[in-house]
């Protein structure tokens, strides 16, 4: 299928499961490092809600998403609201995260993004909950738990 | 699943979390719903959600579970949860929602279902191609900047102003179609910019178009009352404050973050973030919320005003000739500051409704004078292959439930379950076989808001009818359904 060319790398996509939650949509991510687990989540936003089907809107466009929270967990929902809220506006979706710096407190990230007029959306997420949210280091990994009300 | 949490049957329609089963609890958990709706409940975390709003400050009586419940994030949906702000009474964002005034409206028309018949599909088609709906949809109502300041605080108004609909239609909208106390100056610029282009679309998700036909009167006064007969064809409008509410929503959270420690609060899930609603925090809250609000009852308007030009296109009359009159719209996830007599004494109370309906009785003095005999509409949306319902509210509601009651079927199944055993393409070949006509945005919705997907709105009704905290007027069965 020849939109497959366009979607997102495929490493994007398997970065994440879904979880199971009755009226919305919860994702579970994995990553040796907070920058991993930063990317992607967000690129498991672009995956749930949107389908790439043509390029006739090329450019890309780069956002600068700058986020400081009192502890990681705040800092990852302010990171993923930012995110929806950004690419609302812009009426982009994102198909790349640069991490510049990022720290439990602190993320500093470049959000490169496509016109949404290239992509089919099928599901609008309106914004990521604190709810039997997780973010934690285990011994060899960074697992974060998150569920979106759709 | 919520098999351990303790329910004491109080009687066939009402069942009680005592406060005992979490230290912190203030109050109990009363849960509205039958033997069998329970075994649904049962099935997620709904009511351990139920127990957790019993844990905000100033609650009063109880924390309220209708009988469509079903897990959200913090509240549980269909949680109606009142504060008292004398006494340390919070209000939470969380137990509002991201998608601020999501509600819905009732529009009749003179038409019985044989008169649109034959024009049915081309009809669908048209709705389809003239309301904006889907992810991200832009409407054809553009406002400037100035406007969407106006429209904040004057909510229907707006657009009753702009020519797109009457003064009977404000009269005919809840808190008449703008609440008071909106305060655009605490609505943050990213808010603004996400609501600009979304002023007059439907969004996507649950959100519906659907043209109705009436197909069983429960209630002959009510329905002599109000005009409404068998046969007869309506259309619901199911959409919210869009971007604009989703942002206010995320803006808040963030405010009220901190909150918890400077008001030394204990909540057990951090959605359920709150302040006390005499402080600054709450009130810049209130005062943003009532701006959302106040913009999703200006996009419904202007939702049935795009309803009324394609009908007039499609029938080459006017909509006052066709009768297209709005019954009633009401919001289903607010919080609004109310007077209710506690313990003798009248209080100001904040009645948080998350996926619940106000349902006022007759004689209550917010309603207009052509429903203050027979009480407050209520509109109940089912799923798009079942029935919807019209209900008014009771006395007894505003003694036992703050004046509240139920806002749809309540979802059984999640989104990915619904998406995984379902087949959106024989889903609509066999809605298509029942007469409903389907026109969607997007296949995965299809499958995602499927009937299988709810509970059945019928068994759900029944409860809030029989619990008598609102009535049965009519029920009404799908026959055009349009989806973002």
């Amino acid at each position: 299928m020849a939109h497959y060319l366009f979607t997102l790398p495929k490493k994007a996509v398997k970065d994440y499961e879904l979880l199971e939650h009755t009226a919305d949509i919860g994702i579970r991510v994995k990553a040796s490092d907070l920058a991993g687990l930063f990317k992607s989540a967000a690129l498991a936003i672009t995956d749930i809600s949107a389908e790439k089907q043509k390029t006739q809107y090329p450019e890309k466009h780069k956002i600068v998403i700058a986020q400081k929270a009192d502890n990681v967990e705040e800092l990852f929902v302010n990171w993923l609201n930012e995110l929806l809220s950004a690419s609302a506006v812009e009426g982009l979706i994102f198909e790349d995260i640069q991490i510049n710096q990022v720290n439990e407190n602190f993320i500093d990230a470049i959000a490169v993004g496509c016109d949404i007029r290239n992509y089919k959306v099928n599901t609008e997420i309106k914004a990521a909950t604190y709810h039997q949210l997780k973010v934690q280091k285990t011994a060899s990994l960074w697992l974060a738990e998150v569920i979106f009300d759709v | 699943m919520s098999d351990n949490i303790p329910l004491e049957k109080i009687d066939d329609y009402h069942w009680r979390i005592p406060r005992g089963y979490k230290p912190g609890m203030r109050v109990d958990g009363l849960i509205y719903a039958d033997e069998k709706l329970l075994k649904a409940i049962r099935e997620d975390k709904a009511l351990e959600q139920v127990a957790n709003v019993a844990f905000l400050p100033g609650i009063v009586k109880s924390s309220m579970a209708m009988p469509d419940i079903h897990w959200g994030y913090g509240f549980p949906i269909g949680g109606v949860a009142a504060t008292d702000p004398e006494n340390g009474g919070v209000v939470s964002p969380g137990g509002v929602g991201f998608d601020i005034n999501c509600g819905v409206r009732l529009v009749k028309t003179n038409f019985q279902y044989d008169d649109i018949k034959p024009k049915l599909k081309e009809l669908v088609y048209a709705l389809f191609s003239d309301v904006p709906c889907g992810v991200g949809s832009k409407g054809d109502i553009r406002v400037t900047s100035k406007e969407e300041k106006q429209i904040l605080v004057k909510g229907s108004k707006w657009a009753v102003e702009q020519g797109f609909g009457t003064q009977e239609d404000l009269e005919c909208t809840e808190e008449y179609g703008a609440i008071p106390g909106a305060d655009p100056g605490v609505v943050s610029e990213r808010a603004y910019e996400r609501g600009r282009a979304q002023a007059g679309t439907l969004g996507s998700g649950n959100h519906f178009l659907e043209v109705q036909v009436i197909d069983q009167l429960y209630g002959r006064e009510e329905c002599d009352s109000l005009g409404l007969d068998l046969g007869q064809v309506v259309v619901m409008i199911h959409s919210g404050s869009r971007g604009f509410g989703y942002q206010i929503c995320d803006d808040y959270v963030r405010t009220m973050m901190p909150c918890l420690k400077k008001y030394g609060i204990n909540v057990p899930d951090r959605q359920l973030v709150c302040a006390p609603v005499n402080s600054p925090e709450a009130q810049q809250y209130l005062g943003a919320m009532r701006c959302a609000a106040n913009y999703a009852w200006n996009n419904r308007q202007c939702l049935m005003h795009l309803t009324r030009k394609t009908f007039e296109r499609i029938f080459g009359m006017s909509w006052q000739k066709m009768g297209m009159h709005l019954i009633y719209d009401v919001a289903h996830n607010i919080a609004k500051l109310e007077k209710y007599e506690i313990d003798g004494k009248e209080k100001i109370l904040c009645v948080h409704r998350k996926g619940a309906t106000r349902a006022f009785g007759p004689g209550h003095p917010a309603l207009p004078e052509r429903y203050k005999k027979i009480g407050q509409p209520v509109i109940i949306p089912g799923d798009m292959g079942r029935n919807s319902y019209l209900l008014v509210g009771t006395e007894k509601a505003m003694q036992e439930t703050f004046g509240s009651t139920c806002h749809g079927a309540g979802r059984l199944k999640s989104r990915t379950a619904a998406s995984r055993s379902i087949n959106s393409d024989m889903l609509l070949k066999e809605l298509e076989s029942k007469g409903i006509i389907v026109k969607a945005s997007g296949r995965a919705t299809v499958a995602e808001e499927a009937p299988q997907a709810y509970k059945d709105v019928n068994d759900v009704v029944d409860v809030v009818h029989n619990a008598g905290i609102s009535k049965r007027v009519c029920r009404m069965r799908p026959v055009g359904v349009i989806k973002g």
